[in-house]
């Protein structure tokens, strides 16, 4: 099974709905959540759903009969391996551990794990990290 | 009698560098070198093995290029000028310039630098070069604007003041933000430990005596052939914290070794590579050449302190800093470097290819480099005001038993924002703003426990007024109340009793 990333945007008349949990008890999916913040405007969540075909249909319709905004997120961060000098600055700030330092010391970045939260974009000295 | 410092007793440079000539000299780079010593021994080791060579590639802010332009028609004394918008030292000969590493561009700020620049020269890209003067009899021109490549430059010579640190503190965050420095990103609540430097293949560990580098040690600087002009600024041997001044030919070093660098919301610098090839002429140096990551350890500084003197955490060796686990306050924390160990190895590697193909010789210093040097800090000898000297003291504040309405009489008699909530000993235990006050009544709240905010942002009267200013801009707020060590509250100072320290 392929996880999937979404994107949930609820807008400030949903953010006091339990959306979510409703959505896992109804799918049985467990949705797991990697990135939430609200703003007094808007709430906003990056979760990672295990599911695909009908299933990940009946996820995301059941955000959307409740008027959540659903965004898939498709893997959008470069890492130039011609730049980078295997220094290690984007590994440890990285909030999900995706980006690792193999025994030679080369980057490893897993695109799955990432949330995109761009905290490694800022920390390459070089540049090497750049949203697509 | 204790053998002298630098003393030949198991080899000279002359036999070594006979070896070299012939082909047979052994070379091992460190890392090669400590795993040696464990399986051979250490007597056998310095017996067979004539060489370590080390390597290390991080950022050394203490690097930059004297640069000279020739002569132009009418010809100028430049007075300022700028290479890429990144000005340039000119407080010296009429066409010469020095380019320092952290220098920023005045057009692209933290984006682009003097590094950067410098690593440009290297990979022969054409450079904007633009020069004001106040024109002399001598030097009639008065401005310049031209290109230039690394090849039309009579000289470009890379001079680095400070540069291969020994070893490094490790840098962990305990605020509750995260924190762009020199040491990288820092995530909130000692979310990663970043640390610098090779360890076990670091130049300068490997001879922490310093009986075999000085004043004309050959080394690899930027992808090519160096020499060590003496110690570096800040050199502080007997704690590990060495440096070296070195230079090199800017025109044969390589872009690959040489570059530039951002360090987001710091500025910018120069990644530089450096080998040094340590010749065991005698025992004591095998013994250092042989130190494992094991037994290199360095501070875990806590980086959240904006202070000179930044506690330290505790101890940690460079074998667990390169495990990408460190243990803080019982939590296990991921740890990843800011300097590269991948090129530190490539560089240890091309350094003994060198000279086992012959084409390095090993130089005798013609002095060694200190290994003593007392460093002293910058005393500030001009009074500078403190909390103390702007702060409120006379304390109007709340208590927790107060109803909204109470609160907001104190605030308007006394023409106040901020108010400050105790206890019966006068602790602080919130605080709310006159904001808080009307927004609480718009919603329909009664009572000040709801509306104050409990995790209170405070200063201390001995604090630094731009410690406070950057504290009260960073948390958006427009004042805070001043604590003693018990957190009883003395006093508040605001935006407005630090403008006034201005105006006067």
């Amino acid at each position: 099974m392929t996880d999937l990333k979404l994107k949930l945007v609820y807008r400030h008349e949903t953010t006091s709905k339990p959306i979510l949990s409703e959505t896992v008890l109804k799918t049985r999916i467990p949705i797991n959540i990697l990135d939430a913040k609200v703003t007094p405007s808007a709430g906003e969540m990056i979760v990672d759903v295990p599911a695909s075909g009908d299933k990940l249909k009946e996820v995301i319709s059941s955000f959307q009969v409740s008027a959540v905004i659903v965004k898939e997120i498709t893997p959008t961060l470069e890492f130039d391996l011609d730049k980078c000098t295997s220094c290690g600055a984007c590994v440890s700030p990285c909030p999900v551990q995706c980006i690792k330092q193999k025994k030679d010391w080369t980057i490893e970045f897993d695109e799955v794990k990432c949330v995109q939260c761009g905290i490694c974009v800022d920390a390459c000295p070089v540049k090497a990290i750049a949203f697509l | 009698m204790a053998e002298q410092v630098g003393a030949e007793s198991l080899r000279s440079y002359e036999a070594i560098n006979a070896k070299i000539k012939k082909g047979n000299a052994v070379v091992l780079t460190a890392e090669e070198f400590v795993g040696y010593v464990e399986s051979h021994g250490m007597k056998a080791a310095m017996r067979e093995v004539d060489v370590v060579t080390t390597g290390t590639f991080g950022a050394m802010c203490g690097s930059g290029a004297f640069l000279n332009f020739g002569h132009s028609e009418p010809p100028i004394k430049m007075f300022r000028c700028w290479l890429n918008d990144v000005p340039a030292y000119k407080g010296i000969a009429a066409v010469d310039a020095y380019l320092g590493a952290t220098a920023m561009s005045e057009t692209r700020g933290f984006d682009y630098g003097g590094g950067h620049v410098i690593q440009e020269l290297t990979e022969r890209k054409e450079v904007e070069l633009r020069a004001e003067a106040y024109g002399t009899d001598c030097y009639p021109r008065k401005s310049i604007e031209t290109t230039i490549t690394i090849d039309d430059l009579n000289q470009a010579i890379l001079v680095n003041p400070r540069n291969a640190y020994e070893r490094y503190n490790a840098a962990t965050n305990s605020t509750d933000r995260v924190l762009y420095t020199y040491m990288g990103t820092l995530l909130p609540n000692f979310g990663n430990v970043t640390y610098s430097g090779a360890g076990q293949l670091s130049p300068l560990y490997k001879d922490k005596s310093f009986e075999t580098i000085g004043i004309g040690t050959r080394i690899f600087l930027g992808g090519a052939v160096g020499y060590v002009i003496g110690e570096g600024t800040q050199h502080c041997p007997q704690n590990q914290f060495g440096t070296i001044m070195v230079r090199g030919d800017l025109k044969k070093m390589k872009p690959k070794y040489l570059q530039g660098a951002t360090f987001h919301g710091y500025g910018t610098t120069l990644y530089v590579g450096v080998g040094i090839p340590i010749p065991l002429i005698n025992e004591r140096v095998a013994e250092t050449a042989s130190v494992p990551d094991e037994k290199i350890v360095t501070d875990l500084v806590d980086y959240g302190v904006p202070s000179r003197n930044r506690p330290s955490l505790r101890k940690v060796t460079y074998a667990e800093l390169k495990s990408g686990k460190v243990s803080v306050n019982d939590k296990s924390v991921n740890a990843s470097p800011l300097s590269s160990y991948k090129y530190a190895r490539e560089i240890a590697e091309v350094l003994k290819q060198w000279i086992q193909e012959g084409s390095f010789l090993l130089s005798r210093p013609a002095e060694l480099v200190p290994n003593y040097r007392e460093v002293k800090p910058l005393e500030t000898r001009k009074y500078e005001p403190r909390v103390r000297d702007v702060m409120t003291s006379k304390i109007i504040a709340a208590k927790i038993s107060y109803d909204l309405k109470s609160a907001a009489n104190l605030l308007v008699e006394h023409n106040i924002d901020h108010l400050p909530i105790t206890d019966e000993e006068n602790r602080l235990i919130g605080i709310v703003t006159s904001w808080d006050i009307a927004k609480a009544v718009a919603e329909g709240k009664k009572n000040l426990s709801e509306v104050m905010t409990k995790k209170v942002i405070t200063a201390r009267e001995g604090d630094a007024i731009d410690i406070v200013s950057r504290r009260l801009s960073q948390y958006n707020i427009s004042g805070m109340p001043v604590v003693d060590d018990g957190n009883h509250v003395i006093g508040m100072v605001t935006t407005d009793d630090i403008a006034k320290l201005f105006k006067r």
